[in-house]
């Protein structure tokens, strides 16, 4: 009975562990070339927010990183973030997956 | 710059230099307050601009105490077509008022109304991206079009044609610019050329001009992070070469000439708007014969994009 309570307990961990992991949604990080005033980031951030399954973004214009946070379920391609980008009049240096815990 | 006395379009000028920095300003990012910049307004983006001025000539040669004092109102929209191509859309409107000595004692005549609206496409040449600046380079070409009323009249009969709202023909442009631009200056350099037309009885000279502007980020001294609104100070410089007015096929010797005007300003720039205010102020005037000299110009103005 014990170990059947202590199975039981230690697979809802499990269960609980996995649930909250998928909850994090997915993020990238984009490094933006030839972003240097607020009212450019603008265009950046309208372009992107376009994409399907981007729910919000943050821009850090000193470090010209765009962080991009997706909704559940979502992926970002490099093609297509780099299409945004361009759209709007900028060079996208760098793509990458914000590795989650 | 233009012909003196009643008649004379000497006025038109004085007032136009302000009215045409205000038109050839076009929005994008920390840009200059009386002249245009290279830097993108990306693809389905609109910026839209509204530009203040009052401008005052009243350094008259011509000994008929001439005071011309100029308000516009300059609407400006811009629509990215791509990454790399903007359209503009300049839509001024003017009040311009004249007091004048004539045989009959001193006269005021004046004229308001929408001027000429200008149309315009920039195209992003060059381009080089680097982590936080920038450089570009960005001919433009539009056209003029004769949508001011250009006939108006008042007690002393038809208006000389400086004062009127509109130029009545057809004048098309064409320039180019360079923009470097980092997260602590941007720097922007215009060439631009105005082929201004014969209209229905008179034809304004050539314009030929060059821009130059700095600004330089004031405040937040140090950036940490986000997207914080920066305050710029700005420095910028309008030479401006016109040539003689013609009336009827012949040159008025009171019209053309060279001036260069400083303009000192600040701007704050945010994420969706800025506002920015400036002073337009002659250094030089070199006018031929005794045409209306400018003596400041207050430009006021703000943008938001969406």
């Amino acid at each position: 009975m014990r170990n059947l309570v202590r199975v039981m307990l230690v697979g809802g961990a499990i269960a609980l562990a996995a649930v909250q992991a998928r909850a994090v949604p997915p993020a990238y990080e984009l490094a933006v070339d030839g972003l240097a005033c607020p009212f450019c980031a603008y265009g950046i951030e309208k372009k992107l927010m376009s994409i399907a399954g981007v729910a919000a973004l943050k821009v850090d214009i000193a470090k010209g990183i765009v962080r991009v946070t997706m909704k559940d379920g979502a992926t970002l391609g490099e093609a297509a973030a780099r299409k945004a980008v361009e759209a709007a009049g900028f060079t996208l240096r760098r793509f990458g997956r914000v590795e989650t815990e | 710059m233009r012909g003196a006395g009643v008649r004379g379009a000497g006025i038109r000028g004085a007032a136009l230099a302000a009215i045409l920095c205000a038109a050839l300003g076009a929005p994008a990012g920390a840009a200059p307050i009386s002249t245009n910049t290279a830097l993108p307004v990306g693809e389905g983006e609109f910026i839209f601009r509204e530009l203040f001025a009052v401008g005052r000539a009243a350094r008259d040669p011509s000994g008929l105490d001439r005071d011309l004092l100029a308000w516009s109102s300059t609407s400006v929209l811009g629509y990215g077509v791509r990454g790399d191509l903007a359209l503009f859309g300049v839509v001024p409107y003017v009040n311009r008022r004249l007091r004048v000595n004539t045989p009959g004692g001193r006269a005021t005549r004046r004229a308001d109304g929408l001027g000429d609206i200008r149309l315009f496409g920039r195209y992003t040449l060059y381009k080089l991206d680097r982590p936080g600046r920038t450089l570009r380079i960005a001919p433009f070409a539009g056209l003029e079009f004769p949508t001011g009323a250009s006939r108006r009249r008042d007690a002393l009969g038809l208006l000389p044609a400086g004062l009127q709202p509109g130029s009545g023909s057809w004048d098309p442009f064409v320039g180019a610019i360079a923009t470097y631009q980092t997260l602590d200056f941007q720097v922007d350099g215009q060439l631009g050329y105005t082929l201004n037309t014969r209209g229905d009885r008179f034809e304004f000279g050539d314009v030929l001009r060059f821009d130059a502007s700095l600004q330089y980020r004031l405040w937040p001294r140090r950036l940490s992070g986000g997207t914080p609104g920066f305050l710029y100070g700005v420095l910028e410089a309008n030479l401006i070469h016109q040539g003689r007015n013609r009336a009827g096929g012949v040159g008025d010797p009171n019209s053309g000439g060279t001036r260069l005007f400083v303009v000192p300003g600040l701007q704050y720039v945010t994420r969706r708007w800025i506002v920015e205010a400036a002073v337009q102020l002659p250094v030089y005037q070199d006018l031929n014969g005794t045409a209306l000299k400018s003596s400041y110009t207050v430009l006021v103005g703000f943008r938001v994009n969406f």
